[in-house]
């Protein structure tokens, strides 16, 4: 299929939206001290695409992802998450939406006492599906090919495992939104693919949509979208379907 | 019911216990703390429990006292004709004198001279209820004989049936030991003899000192018949006799015995001082328990806040920091408690006074734990609380 970009669009808004951002302003501190670091974001991502935010530091990516997880008050602008107006919305509100979103860091963040499984589990309490928990961590970890792991510590994994158990905290509940901040970056090159693949994989599957924050160059080929980000602004929008091929 | 919560992945179990040397170190100072609390309040209430020793032992239910007499130091006594009237009210079986008196006894090793305090009673009169006092009656009944008690304090020496010694200032022998320990108005030691050999030490000391006789009491121990009512005894005594003397049940809220232990408590620093260092004992737990409890929310920050990120609430993550405060303060009291339980035993031996471990006194001091914990708890999770999830994200 080959399509122009503004009819790609157009299917696209024809099409479910995960995440729909309407000129979008953000500010960090208060009074003098105020400063603004996204202007006028206006974005769309359909259901089940893999996108890449790219751009210098300080240019405001990590900030539009917490954003988008729902981890900070906003005021100014428009922003759906799943259909749902997340401007204005107190503290308290944003923490039911979190559960539709699955995280993934630059660190693991894995709680060192407990097990692959446990870790994984302490996602799934979350949607009070106590008497399966296990099951479905296992599930997960054997999916991102840890099932000889599943009762290790995190001690005892390697850096690419962790990660592994990490992504499959964020992915056991199914959300239909990832977030990915520099996934890769403490990876060396081969587990890196491998983890992007994985996450690919199950996205593709699931019809997940993935913004992936990141530096990693090598990673790049598996986006349908690059976005980059300069001082705040869009600066380019590209989608990729098109010119590159994707590696299954 | 709903017992989901027990099939939870127990995080702040497994957080705790996760690095075994650091649970071990913890428990250690929790149980430091309750060692501390154990000990002050300890001897806090050994010294007010020994106040009130001989007076749980006076055999009835109602007691007459001159109404000066507002703690056992003081050494007024009461017409003892007081007690043949008490004898005639409804309800009393017998009202018993009880006598005392300071008095020098001589080290039979050293010859130094310490105050003691002697007991006396009517040998037919059941006053004490003492079994070793009640077993030595025939042996008392010789002249110039007295029992010692066996946990007066060193300077009194030896202490065994066969002594021959002096008091005040006149040839004594002890034929039988009992056991009772020192209080603040026992000076050194108790002894015990009949009322009849107490005029022969103390009717007449001399010109300086008071004389006694048997027609003033400082004690009247007086029994009920079986059935009989302590209030009513008790409203109709103080009401039909004169205002010289004061008749108090012997036990109860308002009685003799917590009298006297209100008298210290209220009139000495005891209470002041151990509750001082009690309360600092407690405040030394708080402060190490948040040293614990913040080090693992510090440690684990990054963790905390991905859980944040992921949805729980900050009641989840104050559940988890309480819930280890919570295993902190049982597992941390068992061991000391056990250390304490030891030390009231070594204590009780080397100094006389009475360390009781009763089922209240630990209860109270585990619920002091308990909330030492809590207080804790609630102080280092506000580090968490105040994570912002957002911050995860390395910026």
């Amino acid at each position: 299929m080959v399509a122009t970009i503004s009819e790609q669009n157009s299917v696209s808004v024809a099409k479910e939206l995960a995440i729909k951002i309407e000129h979008l302003n953000f500010y960090f501190g208060t009074g003098e001290l105020r400063k603004q670091v996204l202007f006028d974001i206006s974005l769309d991502l359909p259901k089940g695409q893999i996108v890449i935010l790219t751009g210098p530091s300080g240019s405001g990516k990590t900030t539009l992802l917490t954003l988008l997880g729902a981890l900070r008050t906003l005021h100014e602008g428009s922003l759906q998450v799943l259909g749902k107006e997340i401007v204005g919305l107190p503290d308290k509100a944003l923490i039911p939406i979190r559960r539709n979103i699955g995280f993934i860091f630059q660190a693991h963040n894995l709680f060192e006492s407990l097990s692959a499984s446990q870790n994984v589990e302490t996602s799934v309490e979350l949607t009070r599906n106590i008497g399966e928990k296990r099951q479905l961590a296992v599930d997960m970890l054997g999916q991102l090919g840890l099932s000889d792991r599943v009762d290790y510590k995190p001690n005892a994994l390697s850096g690419g495992q962790k990660q592994r158990v990490a992504i499959a905290r964020a992915m056991v509940n199914r959300p239909k939104i990832i977030l990915a901040d520099e996934p890769t970056a403490a990876l060396d090159k081969a587990s890196g693919r491998d983890v992007v693949t994985l996450m690919r994989h199950f996205c593709e599957e699931a019809g997940t949509t993935v913004l992936m924050v990141t530096h990693d160059n090598r990673i790049l080929d598996v986006a349908d979208r690059i976005i980059n980000l300069v001082d705040g602004r869009l600066e380019s929008d590209s989608d990729l379907e098109t010119q590159t091929s994707r590696i299954s | 019911m709903n017992f989901t919560f027990l099939k939870r992945v127990p995080l702040a179990w497994l957080n705790l216990t996760h690095d075994r040397k650091r649970f071990v170190t913890s428990l250690g100072g929790v149980a430091f703390a309750v060692l501390l609390m154990f000990v002050f309040t300890g001897f806090m209430n050994a010294l007010y429990d020994s106040q009130i020793q001989l007076l749980t032992k006076l055999n009835g239910e109602v007691i007459v006292i001159n109404r000066l007499k507002n703690n056992m130091f003081v050494p007024a006594s009461f017409a003892r004709r007081r007690l043949y009237q008490v004898r005639a009210f409804e309800g009393v079986a017998d009202a018993y004198p009880f006598y005392i008196s300071e008095g020098a006894w001589k080290n039979p090793e050293t010859g130094q001279s310490f105050s003691v305090r002697t007991l006396a009673f009517n040998l037919g009169d059941p006053v004490l209820s003492l079994p070793a006092v009640n077993e030595y009656i025939a042996e008392l009944q010789l002249p110039n004989a007295a029992l010692i008690d066996t946990r007066v304090r060193p300077e009194i020496g030896p202490t065994e049936a066969g002594i021959v010694s002096e008091l005040a200032d006149r040839r004594i022998r002890i034929v039988g030991t009992f056991e009772l320990g020192t209080d603040f108005a026992s000076g050194n030691g108790n002894l015990v003899m009949s009322d009849v050999n107490f005029l022969r030490y103390f009717a007449d000391r001399g010109p300086e000192e008071d004389t006694r006789s048997f027609a003033t009491a400082d004690l009247g121990v007086v029994k009920l018949k079986p059935g009989a009512t302590v209030e009513k005894v008790v409203a109709a005594l103080q009401q039909a006799l004169p205002a010289d003397v004061l008749v108090l049940p012997r036990d109860g809220p308002d009685g003799f015995v917590t009298r006297e232990r209100l008298y210290w408590q209220e009139n000495t620093n005891i209470g002041f001082v151990f509750t001082l260092l009690t309360t600092m004992s407690f405040f030394v737990g708080i402060i190490l328990v948040y040293q614990i409890l913040y080090t693992d929310v510090a440690d684990h920050w990054a963790e905390y806040a991905t859980l944040k990120a992921m949805g729980y609430s900050n009641a989840y993550l104050l559940g988890v920091v309480l819930q280890e405060a919570g295993f902190l303060s049982v597992l941390g009291f068992l061991p000391g408690f056990a250390v304490s339980y030891l030390l009231y035993n070594a204590a009780a031996a080397a100094t006389g006074l009475f360390f009781q471990m009763t089922s209240e006194r630990v209860v109270n001091l585990f619920v002091a734990t308990f909330v030492m914990c809590l207080v804790s708890g609630v102080v280092a999770v506000r580090k968490v609380q105040s994570t912002d999830p957002a911050e995860v994200f390395g910026g």
